[in-house]
């Protein structure tokens, strides 16, 4: 099925994006891989009258700079797959970009793409919240920085106002006794998820448990943060009963909407066994152990 | 590398070349199947759907769809000469059901064709069927089995939702029961399926400068000419078919796809019109394999011989019966599986509702079946305490056994063979680790090949020597990509002495090749495998005086090989096929032969379900290792093996690719394909992202072992291959999964969702 | 209708100017104006992997890349994997010899994917190459034989430890 008719114009730089898409207004949009828009303008779920390619603006850097991994909205999926700055500073975020849809998509993807598109099922937004990242935009008003627990309002629904593109992704680089994990239930290799659960912890001195943060995502129309939830295992031992009564509590506050994929039962049982062998995995990490899952 | 750049020779490294020609152009880019076809002035066509299940239509309006620019014409159901696609005459008596072309006065099923438009673009197609505005008012349908036949429901078509029973009673039941020490009972439930081919529907038709209405179309049945010409009120010679090279069929392609939209279009803007099914729309509306509702009842005395069986099958149909009759009539006959009884019943439904209409795919009845024969085999064996692969031997049937419809089995049995090898070939289980439970399990079936022997069944086939000794071969196969031209080429040549580089086949043309009848029931290998064979046969025979007269010898003192006949033990006295086919012209011996195979044939009374069903069978055993994740429910499978008794491999390669892939499509089948419809009749699963295939991890390494046991009734003994090792994955898998949890499975697909609940209900 | 919009392509080493809507798919601009019918059309999503085309190197959905992003892009296609002599290019020749094309249709986009990942990988195997084409379905193999051909190929390639 077609797209609807529109124009096209490909920016040199993120000023000249802003600047057409404020000029061309409520019905222009930034298109960079398009794997996310393409597919709904194709499906006349999306009609964008103008677009504004991004691919193009600025290059696709991934750079550590001491406590902080700074990503180019451009990055694509791959990128962050393969990128051994990624794999050092937040493991968990690699590991997920490599279970976005498949080899083509990620390919062309980008995690400004996939953050400003807000899909709920999407992997990026819920590690996006979990890592404590944010985002850089520019607008017609100028630049600013936005938390990735701000970010995300409803489906495909995100805080940012019409033409505010994202152009950077900054996530705080794991410190010595932290650990991440992502994991995530799908029905076939590829596919949207049914339940998505990022954990990141941090370990003391003594080994406890002395900050956790839980996501969970594709339950709801948008990532949501559960520490609260999870909060039983401050200063404890993160091993397997106290975490299991964790991610039950987790399991049984969380939102969960409906869905094709399964019950809500069953899906609620889910959340809590990934969100229990998340923070497993997590916590193993911060300990040093089993670095390459 | 310009596409006009011609193929240079073909590689000849490895045991299988030469290669088949096709088969080098797929792997080259260059075949050009059914949407790769242009012709000047073509149009687009696109279909008009219907949105509701169940609806009459008050009015179509096309003004604003006429109005696009580029449209060319928007037609609906008055525009149809004969608005009939088939009427289900199945020789049964039955009353006629009428499937239309495009729907006049009501909807059945949600995506039914209500209009289709013609313009110069695709686009401007699109746009314009989006534009045409129905009237429709809901009426009240049905949208299952249960809800269409209970009392007072509303009928899909006048005549009522029960549409066919077949009854097959053989011996004494009630007896049977009574003898019965155990008596196992349980209802298995399959699901909609779709063929889920990678190409989707699509062809181009045209008329031709002789006025012929010509369509080259994706299909798996090119003697659908006939239905077309007389949708048209054309004389049947007005309309030839072209069947290209499928992009898969496995059923999908047996009844008409866009052939009556693409005729139509075509002959009434009087240009070429193409017309490509978009996924979506074919995973709607395009027909599916019947859900099977199976109750069994199998008893069996304490040492483990089955006495009776009793059986029914209720199939939905869908809206329209297409060819429901056979698909129910093959779950009938072959439900008792490769299982001896003392007696069985078995009753076969098809029912009506109001959702999209079911029809062939691979397996076709016979194949549902096997999930609930299978299971009942288990259950039986844990209710006896008895190996479940002992009970399977104890009872398997052997050449000279009747079956439900009193007939024997004339062929030798590989089952026992197949089962053998299958529990060796696995071993033990793995052992399970922390939350994954591992276990084995075993599927058996018998899956028919060729026509039911009531339908005289026939292919035809033409064979010519050229001067310079090539060979030219024309049958009317369709190919849908399992080697169908490939394999007259071999048969052909093989018998000839040829190398196949030397042959040339011309397929599916139903004015220009001779007929074999579609690509559909297993039955292209027997039936234009065995048209080959007498063809080339007669032709070598013809020519064998000639040859023998210019080699100075016997005609019984020859030999044929590397395209050369030789005086036996003399290679070097030899003539080429060339100098043997211009002496045999010069001595009026015309070097071409056309010749007819007709399949055996038989009588079935349907009244009372006794007769001849099916030429033959090919049997087989499959094996699985799983290791099911316990709090998930999720499932890998670690470890399969297929074997099935071929009789004889024409292509061994080939065979084990059909046994791989039919394996993938009912793993599929088994643990996660479903099209989902919903308790009001809408489709909800139309995106390809939710209609869940097997990817490449979804399966494992497949161990596919042809044995070549004993012989069938195809060319040189062999056994079609094309569905039988669909059937035993989910049974197959079940087990498995069973033996690893516990848990029986009843239900398709068998979800991570449903396996845990089955793993919590109570052992009974 | 739209007015058409000029882009230019390069498709397997040659240059193709085509006039196009913004609308229109890379894939269906490579069939129509590029004569490229070997790449296909299976499901319009991007999930089935059959329109795979290599652009500036990598796999994408070209059913899902409009037309015009791919201005200035390099494309390769399942022909272009072809040798200079117009023979077929060793892994197609593989696909030939282990019987990893049945109907054909998935082929253009299991090659290029294939090819893709051994050209990029140093190292594979079996299981590496199984997930390499995950996102490319095949309906007619069960994936064994078309992993046998990329083995071989790989192995000849020296890619195979």
């Amino acid at each position: 099925m077609y797209a609807s008719p529109f124009e096209y114009a490909r920016a040199s730089s993120w000023q000249e994006a802003v600047g057409l898409i404020a000029e061309e207004g409520e019905d222009a949009r930034a298109i960079a891989g398009g794997q996310s828009l393409a597919p709904m303008m194709m499906l006349k779920m999306a009609e964008p009258a103008f677009l504004v390619d991004i691919r193009d603006v600025a290059p696709r850097t991934i750079e550590r700079d001491n406590g902080m991994l700074r990503l180019s909205a451009l990055a694509r999926h791959a990128d962050l797959e393969a990128s051994p700055d990624v794999a050092a500073a937040f493991p968990a975020l690699g590991e997920a970009a490599g279970m976005i849809g498949n080899v083509r998509v990620r390919h062309r993807g980008t995690i400004g793409g996939s953050l400003a598109h807000s899909d709920p099922s999407a992997e990026l937004p819920c590690v996006a919240v979990a890592a404590g990242a944010s985002v850089t935009t520019l607008g017609p008003s100028g630049e600013r920085s936005v938390p990735a627990a701000e970010l995300f309002v409803s489906h495909f629904t995100t805080s940012l106002d019409h033409g505010e593109l994202i152009t950077r992704v900054d996530v705080p680089a794991l410190q010595h006794g932290q650990g991440s994990a992502f994991a995530e239930l799908i029905r076939r290799p590829g596919d949207f998820a049914s339940v998505m659960v990022c954990a990141v912890v941090r370990l003391g001195a003594d080994g406890r448990c002395a900050d956790a943060r839980v996501v969970v995502g594709s339950t709801a129309d948008r990532p949501l943060d559960v520490t609260a939830a999870a909060e039983s295992l401050r200063g404890a031992e993160l091993r397997t009963e106290a975490v299991a009564a964790a991610a039950r509590a987790v399991a049984d506050t969380t939102e969960i909407g409906s869905s094709t994929h399964g019950s809500e039962a069953y899906r609620r049982e889910m959340v809590a066994v990934l969100t229990r062998r998340a923070l497993l995995k997590a916590a193993a990490r911060a300990r040093g152990e089993g670095a390459h899952e | 590398m310009s596409v006009d750049a011609p193929l240079a020779t073909p590689a000849r490294h490895g045991v299988d070349g030469p290669y088949a020609r096709d088969f080098e152009e797929k792997v080259a880019g260059a075949l050009r199947y059914a949407d790769d076809w242009t012709l000047p002035g073509m149009l687009h066509g696109a279909v008009v759907r219907s949105s509701l299940p169940c609806a009459r239509i008050d009015s179509i309006d096309t003004s604003a769809a006429l109005g696009i620019p580029g449209v060319r014409a928007v037609l609906t159901a008055d525009d149809v000469p004969h608005n009939v696609i088939s009427e289900e005459a199945s020789g049964l008596g039955l009353d006629p059901v009428i499937m239309p072309m495009l729907a006049h006065d009501r909807v059945r099923y949600d995506g039914e064709p209500v209009a289709v438009v013609a313009a110069e673009t695709q686009w401007a197609a699109e746009e314009a069927a989006a534009l045409v505005v129905v009237e429709y008012e809901e009426v009240p349908g049905v949208f299952s089995t249960e809800d269409a036949l209970a009392d007072g429901a509303p009928v899909v078509h006048a005549h009522g939702n029960r549409y066919v029973a077949w009854h097959l009673e053989e011996g004494d039941v009630e007896q049977a029961f009574a003898d019965a020490e155990v008596v196992v009972e349980a209802t298995y439930r399959t699901q909609h399926v779709d063929h889920a081919y990678l190409e989707p529907e699509a062809g181009v038709a045209w008329i031709d400068g002789d006025g012929v209405l010509v369509l080259r179309v994706s299909t798996q049945v090119i003697e659908h000419a006939r239905t077309i010409a007389e949708m048209l009120r054309l004389p049947h010679a007005r309309v030839r078919v072209i069947g290209a090279y499928m992009g898969g069929g496995f059923g999908g392609k047996e009844d008409m796809t866009v052939e009556p939209y693409l005729a139509l279009l075509a002959w009434k803007t009087k240009r070429p019109v193409r017309m490509v099914w978009t996924r979506q729309e074919s995973l709607l509306a395009r027909q599916k394999r019947h859900p099977f509702t199976m109750r069994y009842r199998t008893g069996a005395t304490r040492d483990g011989r089955i006495t009776g069986q009793e059986i029914s099958i209720v199939g939905n149909a869908g809206a329209y019966p297409l060819l429901s009759t056979r698909v129910l009539f093959a779950g009938a006959v072959n439900a008792t599986g490769p299982y001896r009884f003392d007696a069985a019943r078995v009753d076969s439904v098809a029912v009506f509702t109001n959702t999209v209409p079911t029809s062939a795919f691979r397996g076709f009845g016979a194949m549902q079946v096997v999930f609930a024969y299978e299971q009942q085999m288990d259950r039986l064996a844990e209710a006896l305490g008895i190996d479940p692969v002992a009970l399977r031997e104890r009872n398997f049937v052997s050449q000279g056994d009747r079956r439900a419809t009193g007939e024997s089995i004339d062929t030798g049995v590989g089952v026992a063979d197949c089962l053998r090898t299958v529990v060796d070939a696995l071993g033990d289980a793995s052992p399970s680790t922390l939350g994954k439970r591992v276990g084995i399990g075993y599927g058996c079936s018998m899956q028919p090949y060729g026509r039911s022997v009531f339908f005289a069944d026939r292919a035809s086939c033409w064979m010519g020597l050229e001067q310079d000794g090539t060979l030219v071969i024309r049958a009317g196969v369709t190919d849908l990509g399992a080697g169908q031209a490939a394999s007259l080429s071999q048969i052909a040549c093989e018998t000839l002495g040829m190398t196949i580089d030397q042959a040339t086949i011309h397929i599916a043309d139903s004015h220009l090749t001779p007929l074999t009848g579609g690509t559909f029931a297993t039955r292209q290998l027997y039936m234009s495998g065995n048209a080959a064979l007498k063809v080339a046969r007669e032709l070598k025979a013809m020519l064998e005086p000639v040859a023998a007269d210019l080699l100075g010898v016997d005609a019984g003192s020859l030999e044929w090989g590397d395209n050369k006949v030789c005086a036996t033990g003399r290679p070097d006295h030899a003539i080429t096929m060339g100098e043997l086919s211009r002496a045999a012209e010069n001595r009026s011996v015309m070097p071409y032969c056309h010749s007819t195979f007709a399949a055996e044939v038989g009588e079935f009374d349907p009244t009372t379900g006794r007769g001849r069903s099916f030429p033959d069978y090919t049997y087989g055993a499959h094996g699985a290792e799983v290791e099911v994740d316990e709090e998930t429910g999720q499932v890998r499978i670690l470890r399969y093996v297929a074997c099935h008794d071929v009789g004889r491999a024409i292509h061994m390669q080939r065979v084990e690719g059909q046994i791989e892939g039919a394996v993938a499509q009912g793993v599929g089948y088994a643990l996660s394909e479903e099209v989902q419809i919903d308790e009001d009749g809408a489709c909800t699963s139309t995106l390809f992202a939710d209609y869940l295939i097997p990817t490449s991890l979804d399966l494992p390494e497949i161990r596919a072992i042809a044995l070549e046991i004993h012989p069938g009734k195809g060319p040189l003994g062999a056994r079609g291959v094309g569905e039988p090792p669909i059937g035993p994955p989910a049974p197959a898998l079940a087990a498995a999964i069973h033996n690893a949890t516990g848990a029986w499975m009843t239900q398709l697909p068998m979800t991570p969702e449903r396996i845990l609940a089955a793993m919590r209900e109570p052992v009974a | 209708m739209s007015d058409k919009v000029r882009i230019t392509l390069e498709v397997n080493g040659r240059d193709v100017d085509a006039w196009v809507t913004t609308n229109q798919p890379l894939s269906e601009v490579l069939r129509t104006e590029a004569g490229q019918t070997d790449v296909k059309y299976g499901c319009g999503e991007g999930v089935c992997g059959t329109c795979t085309v290599l652009l500036d190197g990598d796999p994408v959905n070209s059913c899902l890349i409009f037309a015009i992003q791919a201005d200035g892009a390099s494309i390769t296609t399942l022909q272009g994997l072809a040798a200079p002599d117009g023979s077929l290019g060793a892994l197609q020749q593989s696909f030939l010899r282990h019987g990893g094309s049945q109907c054909g249709f998935c082929t253009p986009g299991m090659v290029l994917t294939a090819h893709w990942h051994v050209r990029n990988s140093p190292e594979t195997d079996r299981e590496a190459i199984r997930t390499a084409l995950a996102g490319n379905f095949c309906r007619c193999t069960g994936y064994g034989k078309i992993i046998d051909a990329v083995e071989a190929y790989a192995k000849e390639a020296g890619r195979v430890g």
